[in-house]
């Protein structure tokens, strides 16, 4: 089966989602579940009364049909419910009363059950929306138990003139490279901005949440075209004679994976 | 019955996975269904006829890209073409080496047949490319031993767009005795084509990807290079490819080529045209936009976006539902749920590639096409940031 034979009832509510949006409020938790890394991401938004029930839901999907409709869907189904009913609500549940999805979809895309879940999870241990929605998201799409992160990158003297820069004097020696700058403060985030001069690929690395540079340099950043990866520990430099990819462990996800570079910038 | 009626209601995108046939192609083709019925190995009148049409064909296919009509075998299909020239290479050389070297911006046919070799006892290296999905003939020479029998690089992605140095390989491979493979799908009536001019050993055809039926392709095999047949039978095509021609179709790609080397500029003038148009407008009104794939060495009816913070599956489905045909990178609508292999080779991270959409014009693409997709494609993917939780607004 061809992964968009949707059934009509699914593509209604991918075209009419329910219940979109975010709430706010003292009554309010959130769960969130996936990763924009496997291609779905959701929130859902439970607003509880005195007596556990759900007054208000809504949610926000980055995702294909069937992940945007079974959050719109999942919000029909529960809304009005006591906490504890709301729970038995099951993945299952919600493809039934969409009359189906796709099999290869059912384990993927179908994450609007867990992520209710998580909801009432949150909410019964007081976590607040804004944590809930920064703190690591469990699921995974390809776990995969990452090695031991070491601050020390394997091979990182091997390829220098290879790839490897420890300061960078002329940045249009880089043009049209695929360029990662590790990020170690406002020094490194300004040689990001200023490599998008000469090439349209410039990513900052850093093993944080967000880039450890003042607060200046972060608006600076978010209005360049530098990619901030965040999260991410480079473990190893591959290629064959010079520099063509690094190894990254993923620290949200706990798994690692290969990015294509051909230049890795380290400034002392 | 003109094809383009086919389009009367929707704006047709994907021009990359299939084209229409041309109607005059399949006006050339009907005489094989009734008449010219024959079997081209009978000694009666009726294959005489069969014979001569087959043979007349080849000469058409083979004129249309500058190589010698004994040099075309006919198969059924680009696949097909790929499997005998990888396996059927690699089998009969073997003596010679075990080492081949593909890229990493090959279509799926050519990975597969890659995995499967690795599993006869083959090694094969993977040429990376670069930020544009390029490779450069520096890394291949780095990666070329004495055990190198084969590589195998496509003429331009059917994905991305991009298109390879090939005469620059050619010319790298030339006189080592490593023979040059092209898988040349993507790229045959888009740019121009001549193996008279480049040392290639092996190239193949898909016969719709010139507006020919479906279901038939070529190998184009240069004298000299040898290859063991992959399917085995009676022995048609010089013992290459076992089987009865099938002559309708056949008829029908050399029809296809011949209308194709007669109206080539001026189609490819057009369909760039398009092209070029929406990619100026995408980039210009839809914010946080980006083109994926080379800005220049690219296919002239290619055109690959990336848009942040929305998946593709998502945009495909909406545009579905605006009449506006449009492929996806996107794991979520691949059969194996992994993004693209070539845009993460690029170095594009798994989110970015999940956000990718193509559009691919062709001959029956319409001057008006951009006009109706960029009166539905910026709403579409604002509707779906409006959804995402991951798009922030640009900062005031």
């Amino acid at each position: 089966m061809k992964s968009t034979q949707y059934s009509e009832k699914t593509l209604e509510h991918f075209r009419n989602p329910r219940n979109v949006g975010t709430l706010e409020g003292p009554n309010v938790a959130v769960g969130r579940v996936g990763n924009p890394v496997c291609g779905d991401m959701m929130d859902i938004y439970i607003k509880v009364t005195d007596d556990d029930r759900i007054e208000d839901i809504k949610f926000q999907t980055f995702g294909c049909g069937s992940a945007v409709a079974t959050s719109s869907m999942i919000t029909e189904l529960v809304v009005g419910m006591q906490l504890d009913e709301a729970l038995k609500v099951s993945r299952g549940d919600v493809a039934d009363a969409l009359d189906g999805l796709p099999p290869i979809k059912m384990h993927c895309s179908n994450l609007a059950a867990d992520a209710l879940h998580e909801a009432i999870k949150n909410w019964r241990a007081g976590v607040k929306p804004e944590d809930a929605t920064t703190t690591p998201v469990e699921k995974s799409c390809h776990p995969r138990p990452a090695a031991v992160v070491e601050v020390e990158i394997a091979n990182l003297d091997d390829y220098e003139g290879k790839g490897v820069f420890k300061e960078l004097k002329a940045p249009s020696e880089l043009a049209d490279q695929r360029v990662v700058v590790l990020d170690s403060g406002d020094r490194a985030a300004q040689a990001a901005i200023d490599l998008t001069d000469h090439t349209g690929r410039v990513v900052l690395m850093t093993t944080g949440k967000e880039p450890s540079v003042s607060s200046a340099m972060r608006s600076a950043l978010r209005l360049s075209d530098v990619k901030v990866l965040a999260e991410a520990q480079p473990l190893e430099l591959r290629g064959e004679g010079e520099l063509e990819r690094i190894l990254v462990h993923d620290l949200n996800e706990d798994e690692e994976y290969e990015l294509t570079a051909d230049a890795f910038v380290v400034l002392k | 019955m003109a094809a383009t009626d086919t389009f009367a209601d929707i704006v047709y995108g994907d021009y990359q996975s299939s084209k229409p046939v041309d109607p005059r192609v399949v006006e050339a083709m009907l005489p094989y269904f009734g008449r010219t019925f024959g079997n081209a190995a009978s000694l009666h009148g009726v294959g005489d006829a069969a014979t001569a049409a087959l043979e007349d064909a080849r000469a058409r296919v083979a004129r249309f890209i500058g190589a010698d009509p004994a040099e075309i075998v006919f198969t059924s299909g680009a696949t097909e073409a790929n499997n005998l020239a990888l396996i059927g290479y690699a089998q009969r050389n073997r003596h010679k080496g075990d080492h081949i070297v593909i890229t990493e911006a090959e279509h799926i046919s050519i990975l597969n047949i890659a995995k499967y070799l690795e599993k006869s006892g083959f090694r094969v290296t993977r040429l990376p490319i670069d930020l544009y999905g390029r490779v450069s003939a520096k890394k291949l020479r780095a990666r070329i031993t004495d055990d190198t029998i084969l590589v195998s690089v496509g003429w331009a992605s059917n994905e991305i767009g991009t298109i390879q140095p090939i005469a620059e390989i050619a010319e790298l491979l030339a006189g080592t005795g490593i023979v040059l493979h092209s898988d040349a799908v993507a790229a045959e009536g888009l740019v121009p084509i001549d193996v008279s001019q480049v040392p290639i050993g092996l190239m193949s055809l898909s016969s719709n990807d010139i507006y020919g039926p479906r279901g038939l392709g070529a190998l184009y095999v240069r004298k000299g290079v040898a290859v063991a047949p992959v399917l085995l039978g009676g022995g048609q095509e010089r013992g290459i490819r076992s089987g009865t021609e099938d002559l309708a179709a056949i008829a029908g790609m050399a029809a296809a080529a011949d209308i194709m080397a007669a109206e080539m500029p001026a189609d490819v003038a057009r369909i760039k045209a398009i092209r070029d148009r929406l990619v100026e407008r995408v980039l210009a009104e839809i914010p946080d936009s980006h083109l994926n794939g080379h800005p220049i060495e690219r296919l002239p009816n290619n055109a690959h976006f990336r848009f942040e913070a929305v998946e593709g599956e998502a945009m495909v489905l909406s545009l579905r539902d605006a009449d506006v045909a449009a492929s996806t990178g996107s794991a979520c609508s691949s059969k194996t749920l992994e993004p693209s292999h070539t845009l993460i080779s690029c170095g594009l991270l798994h989110e970015e590639a999940h956000g990718s959409l193509e559009f691919t014009f062709g001959r029956f693409s319409k001057d008006d096409d951009v006009d109706r997709i960029m009166a539905v494609l910026p709403g579409v993917i604002a509707r779906l940031r409006e959804l995402s939780p991951l798009y922030e607004k640009e900062p005031a």
